[in-house]
């Protein structure tokens, strides 16, 4: 082997092994960001599998409060602060927190409607949604085996 | 006879009034009876049950007239309190009331009340629409701001507008004993609309009879109908969102014993455009307004007084810091738009009622500091000009409101849940 094939062959080795690194590292990224994407979830005994971003903006926000077979719709939410809440809102909702907060005090008090049920903590916001019937949230890194229905977000 | 028809008319319609505000006062006490000795089970029972309310406590001067009290010190009439619980009967019916006690001094009658106390049924559903019908004592839900106007945490400002949002008309512009509808329709890339529809009236107490009228008055005063309407449309995508509403509202006097005033008649008919943007950081807001308010009779059987008032307001509010939000507002309200600067009604009244009664214009800034998620302070100071939005609203008081420019301040305290 000439100098010069042993080069190109330390130097092809060099590119395969730079490679490896940048499609494990993006594999990774991937899948860190996969695991961290912002889910609707309900509970099992909801028909629908997907819904627009707009149709959940509108149970979110109180404008829908009945799912199509009259089933009535239970949303449950985390504290305003909570970051995956206000990624939601934000992300998939379309809407800022502040906003929600605001429709929700205005049906609250003066009698038009009822607020959804905040719960204090991401573990009982998924076992709420698990165990009420017609219940939605919200969540991260559900598979569809874990006992609720993960809606397919349409645009 | 038409007289004693009337009569007989407006006693009937007071007894179903006071029977139906009984009724709804019986009914709040067993809806709030029953969830204080049933939360335990109501809480199992799927949540069919909640119990929110607010306690707000502030201190407030107004130096230069007597929107707050006649002394013009500084005072601590501004307290507000509520309490409110929602029942879900069944899937299509739900109760709902609130209790408030206000005191505000002058600006409106100190006292408890029942604020709402309705039926709320859902009379069609689908993933796109939604019509409720409210029976009973209901908000008014048309203009930017009536629903929470007395729900501190969820209006903007300690003091709003007084050009629209006039304390001096608080009970009966804040809601009403009748019927309401509400039709909520979203449409495929046009948007979220919203129609609202009421036919009620408001029991008319003596201390509002006396806020509207004068000290002086001894008769009766009563809300013999009114009709409101709104639309209100966001678009798809857009932070944008715009409204109109409409009132119309009629009253009559019937004078008292030893009265100083006459039989009299009131119309008030009101048209509003407004348009509300939400961002991220920066809030606008903005309500127009013209209203016509026709007064016959009150000081002698041949009086009439038919004015077109006009008024605006345009409002900023901006995130300063996670827990900091500053406020701006400007007002301009014209009692009559063909006498704004008032020198037609210091004519009329022979000098008695000075011309800056014909005007009131504010400019407001403002900060709100949320300590905790449920717990705020606000402070806001007031630069006004004029007279016209203070109390008693057809006698003005000249003799101490004998100041054109004057000034306000406000802190107030508020805890919700």
């Amino acid at each position: 082997m000439t100098p010069v094939a042993l080069k190109i062959d330390v130097y092809k080795d060099v590119v395969i092994n730079k490679f490896i690194i940048l499609a494990v590292f993006l594999l990774l990224y991937s899948s860190a960001t996969n695991a961290a994407e912002v889910q609707a979830v309900t509970h099992t005994s909801v028909e629908q599998l997907s819904l627009s971003k707009l149709e959940l903006r509108r149970i979110f926000s109180k404008r829908v409060t009945k799912w199509p077979n009259g089933q009535p719709i239970v949303v449950f939410v985390l504290k305003s602060k909570h970051p995956l809440h206000q990624r939601f809102s934000k992300e998939v909702l379309k809407i800022f927190p502040y906003q929600l907060d605001r429709i929700w005090n205005k049906m609250t008090y003066s009698g038009v409607g009822t607020a959804p049920i905040v719960v204090p903590d991401y573990e009982t916001l998924i076992s709420e949604v698990k165990s009420t019937p017609g219940a939605i949230g919200y969540g991260e890194g559900i598979t569809q085996e874990g006992g609720l229905h993960v809606i397919q977000i349409k645009e | 006879m038409v007289k004693a028809l009337r009569k007989k008319e407006v006693c009937m319609s007071f007894k179903l009034r006071n029977s139906f505000f009984f009724s709804a006062v019986y009914s709040i006490t067993l809806l709030f009876g029953f969830a204080i000795t049933n939360v335990a089970i109501a809480v199992e029972e799927d949540r069919k049950l909640q119990i929110h309310g607010f306690i707000a406590q502030g201190i407030i001067d107004a130096s230069g007239s007597d929107f707050v009290n006649d002394d013009q010190d500084l005072s601590f009439e501004l307290t507000e309190v509520g309490i409110n619980s929602s029942y879900q009967i069944s899937d299509n019916l739900r109760l709902a009331g609130q209790a408030v006690y206000l005191n505000g001094g002058n600006r409106y009658a100190e006292g408890a009340r029942v604020d709402y106390a309705l039926i709320d049924w859902s009379a069609y559903q689908s993933l796109s629409s939604q019509l409720n019908i409210y029976i009973g004592r209901y908000k008014n839900y048309h203009w930017l701001y009536s629903t929470t106007r007395d729900v501190p945490f969820a209006r903007p400002s300690i003091v709003l507008p007084q050009s629209i949002y006039f304390d001096g008309f608080r009970d009966i512009a804040v809601g009403g004993d009748g019927i309401a509808l509400s039709f909520k329709h979203n449409k495929e890339g046009w948007g979220d609309f919203d129609f609202n529809l009421s036919y009620g009236t408001s029991i008319i107490s003596d201390k509002q009879r006396k806020i509207i009228l004068s000290k002086l008055s001894t008769g009766d005063m009563e809300h013999d109908l009114d009709y409101q309407a709104s639309i209100y449309w966001q678009p798809q995508d857009s932070q944008w969102r715009f409204g109109w509403a409409g009132l119309d509202s009629d009253f009559t006097y019937d004078m008292g014993k030893n009265d100083s005033f006459l039989d009299a008649d009131i119309t008030l008919q009101r048209f509003i455009l407004n348009a509300l943007y939400e961002g991220e950081n920066w809030e606008f807001s903005g309500e127009a307004f013209q209203e016509r308010f026709v007064f016959t009779g009150f000081y002698s059987p041949y009086f009439k007084q038919d004015n077109l008032g006009q008024g605006f307001f345009v409002q900023s509010r901006y995130q300063w810091k996670e827990k900091i939000r500053v406020l701006a507002r400007y007002e301009k309200f014209f009692a009559n738009k063909d006498d704004k600067n008032g020198s037609g009604l210091e004519e009329s009244s022979f000098g008695t009622i000075p011309s800056y009664f014909g005007y009131q214009h504010d400019a407001v800034l403002g900060v709100s500091i949320d300590f905790t998620s449920n717990l705020r302070l606000q402070l806001e100071h007031h630069w006004v000009e004029g007279t016209a939005r203070l109390t008693p609203v057809v006698l003005p008081n000249a003799a101490i409101n004998d100041e054109e420019h004057w000034q306000m301040w406000a802190a107030q305290l508020m805890y919700w849940f």
